[in-house]
């Protein structure tokens, strides 16, 4: 799609759990690429796989069950797939980090705040005294709005907003040049999740921090994201600019779910859903894994791979019927 | 049409260790017949508190509650086994509240029975056809909520909660724990069921994009206080009161295009045990002033359009 230089590259990556003897095919063939300082949102519904294409750049995929069948991921220009997990636990929090979406179920109770954070400092710098990792641990947290006096405090003492950011300090703690969030503000009120996404927008401008936002509201992709991949069904089945994708959603489903969203600015009496279920990821329909729910699918949606096929330059789209639905408008 | 449900002054505390939790403190409004009436606010501001207490699941510490012109504030258990009948709750998790070891024809015959209304055929053919009524397909009757998607198991809730023919219904978060694609069927379901049925919603949301598709009055509840309730389009078009003004400013919308003012909202939401009296969301109100701690009244600012603020007249340039 676009050169090799990019800062972070997903080529073909396959992803596989095996569960009660069947094979669930939760990322088939996904491909993006980010540069640093840009952001990316993968935006689908649960199940979709954003989850596990996150885990599988990090390799930490649930063992046993979950494979990484296929496909590269460069990092710099190395591929991350091929490094043995001794020099992949070198990069995971340094290079790599991630914020997870339960901030109650992602810290330590019995740990205060500022030790778990100088915890991360003091195993990825081992030269650091226990008391500087502290201080740079007191740094971060001043940075994400959690004041000097507070930092001794245990999680429970905290509001999820407060545990949010905790977690966030966490994860800037060793300045990773790749941040994956996974729904970090799903779990907060939508003040909180204001602060949060305007302190994850500077911070990563403070950084210059290449970043993969997983979300299932097109709202926060409006808000943080440059780039959007959408995913269905294991599947980027859209991939473009932000502008792009909003402006000309190209790919029935993501068109449908702009159709499903209530809008704020808009008067329309009837959501228009989009009918029936996601595929069952370990029976996936023959075609293109939309066609089932698909107002648009013919015959030749119903067999054999699905391509992706540009709907502008650097615009793609995996549908064959792009050029067939415009006519229908 | 005339009012359905009449709350006046009504207040919930709980006792709890620390002191006395203030989670609804003196709140009133009116739900008029077929109307669907939202209320919003953050986690921990009420909004399900008031909703429990108004069908009484909950006992009311004050204040007084009306519903079809009869004050039904305090029942015995005989009287208020009658109200259960057009009273009634569609609950956040379709997860958790459905029995994991009922079949769906079960389930949804839990309450049938229970009323001791329905019996043999009766009890059968009513079963299929509340099934039919919130389309869920007929070869389902026989599965447990585990085989059933989050939408098809809220469907068993509102079908439930649609048995015996309520009047109203308090819908607690219906939609939050459902994807965008589900969340607009189930909405659309609810839609058409108040027309077909004559339902008066009370829509309990976190979810401004959601509350304002859905409902024609709003009620803004923050940290127990109601500090803002009018129509759902004047809400939008003329927020009055600061706090509905961040919280409207906080939502993400999906136009990529507009400008953004957001207004920032310092600190976080305090406590609500034994609050101090006057305006809660004064220790984070941009315009608070030495005023604000003293108690506010609900105030009609413009016709229909009532705020709990005592700067409200001054802040928006009204006279």
């Amino acid at each position: 799609m676009k050169d090799k230089n990019e800062f972070l590259q997903v080529k073909d990556l396959v992803v596989e759990y095996t569960s009660e003897g069947k094979i669930v095919h939760a990322v088939n063939k996904v491909s993006f690429s980010l540069e640093r300082g840009r952001t990316i949102g993968l935006v689908g519904e649960t199940g979709a796989g954003k989850t596990s294409i996150a885990k599988a750049i990090l390799r930490i995929l649930p063992e046993p069950g979950g494979k990484i069948v296929g496909g590269e991921v460069f990092l710099d220009g190395e591929d991350i797939l091929k490094i043995k997990e001794k020099g992949m636990r070198k990069l995971r929090g340094r290079k790599i980090s991630m914020i997870f979406q339960d901030p109650m179920t992602a810290l330590n109770p019995v740990k205060r705040v500022v030790d778990q954070i100088a915890e991360v400092v003091r195993t990825h710098n081992s030269k650091m005294s226990a008391v500087e990792a502290t201080a740079e641990a007191i740094k971060m947290l001043e940075k994400v709005g959690i004041a000097e006096n507070r930092v001794r405090e245990y999680p429970h003492q905290f509001s999820g907003g407060m545990k949010q950011r905790v977690v966030i300090a966490m994860a800037l703690a060793c300045n990773p040049d790749l941040l994956l969030a996974d729904e970090p503000t799903t779990a907060l009120d939508v003040t909180i999740q204001a602060q949060v996404l305007e302190m994850i927008n500077e911070l990563k401008k403070d950084f210059n921090t290449a970043m993969i936002m997983i979300t299932h509201d097109l709202g926060v992709v409006a808000e943080v994201c440059d780039d959007v991949a959408v995913v269905y069904a294991g599947e980027v089945i859209e991939y473009g600019t932000k502008e792009d994708v909003f402006d000309h959603p190209a790919h029935p489903y993501t068109k449908g779910l702009f159709g499903a969203i209530p809008d704020l600015n808009s008067h329309v009496k009837r959501l228009s859903p989009i009918e029936g279920l996601p595929p069952d990821p370990s029976d996936l329909p023959e075609g293109c894994n939309f066609s089932p729910r698909c107002p648009y699918a013919t015959d030749e949606c119903r067999r054999g791979e699905i391509n992706a096929v540009e709907a502008a330059p650097g615009h793609t789209c995996r549908c064959c019927n792009i050029k067939a639905q415009e006519v229908q408008k | 049409m005339g009012a359905l449900l009449e709350v006046q002054h009504l207040k919930k505390y709980f006792n709890s260790p620390k002191g006395k939790v203030h989670a609804v403190d003196d709140v009133s409004f009116v739900i008029e017949q077929g109307k669907t009436m939202g209320v919003v606010g953050e986690s921990g501001c009420g909004k399900s508190t008031l909703g429990r207490t108004i069908i009484h699941l909950q006992d009311s510490t004050d204040g007084k509650i009306i519903f079809d012109g009869k004050d039904v504030t305090n029942l015995d258990k005989k009287a208020l086994n009658t109200l259960r009948d057009d009273m009634q709750i569609i609950f956040q998790d379709p997860y958790s509240s459905l029995n994991p070891r009922m079949t769906i024809r079960q389930t949804i015959q839990e309450p049938l029975k229970l009323s001791g209304k329905f019996e043999g055929d009766k009890l059968e053919e009513e079963t299929e056809r509340l099934m039919k009524l919130v389309g869920i397909e007929e070869r389902l009757a026989l599965s447990y909520p585990r085989e059933l998607d989050g939408g098809r198991r809220q469907r068993v809730g509102i079908a439930r909660a649609l048995a015996l023919h309520p009047k109203f219904i308090v819908c607690d978060e219906p939609v939050s724990a459902l994807d965008v694609s589900i969340q607009a069927q189930v909405l659309n379901l609810l839609m058409d069921l108040q027309e077909s049925e004559g339902l008066t919603y009370m829509f309990i949301t976190h979810d401004m994009s959601v509350v304002k598709h859905i409902s024609d009055n709003i009620c803004v509840m923050y940290l127990g206080q109601l500090v803002e309730t009018c129509e759902s389009d004047e809400l939008f078009e003329n927020t009055l009161h600061p706090y509905s003004k961040t919280l409207l400013s906080a939502i993400p919308t999906i136009d990529i295009h507009a400008k953004k003012k957001r207004i920032p909202l310092k600190g976080e939401i305090v406590s609500p045990i034994d609050p101090k009296p006057g305006c809660r969301f004064a220790a984070r109100c941009p315009y608070a002033i030495e005023g604000c701690h003293a108690p506010q009244q609900l105030e009609e600012v413009l016709p229909g359009h009532f705020v709990s603020c005592c700067r409200v007249r001054e802040i928006n340039h009204l006279e």
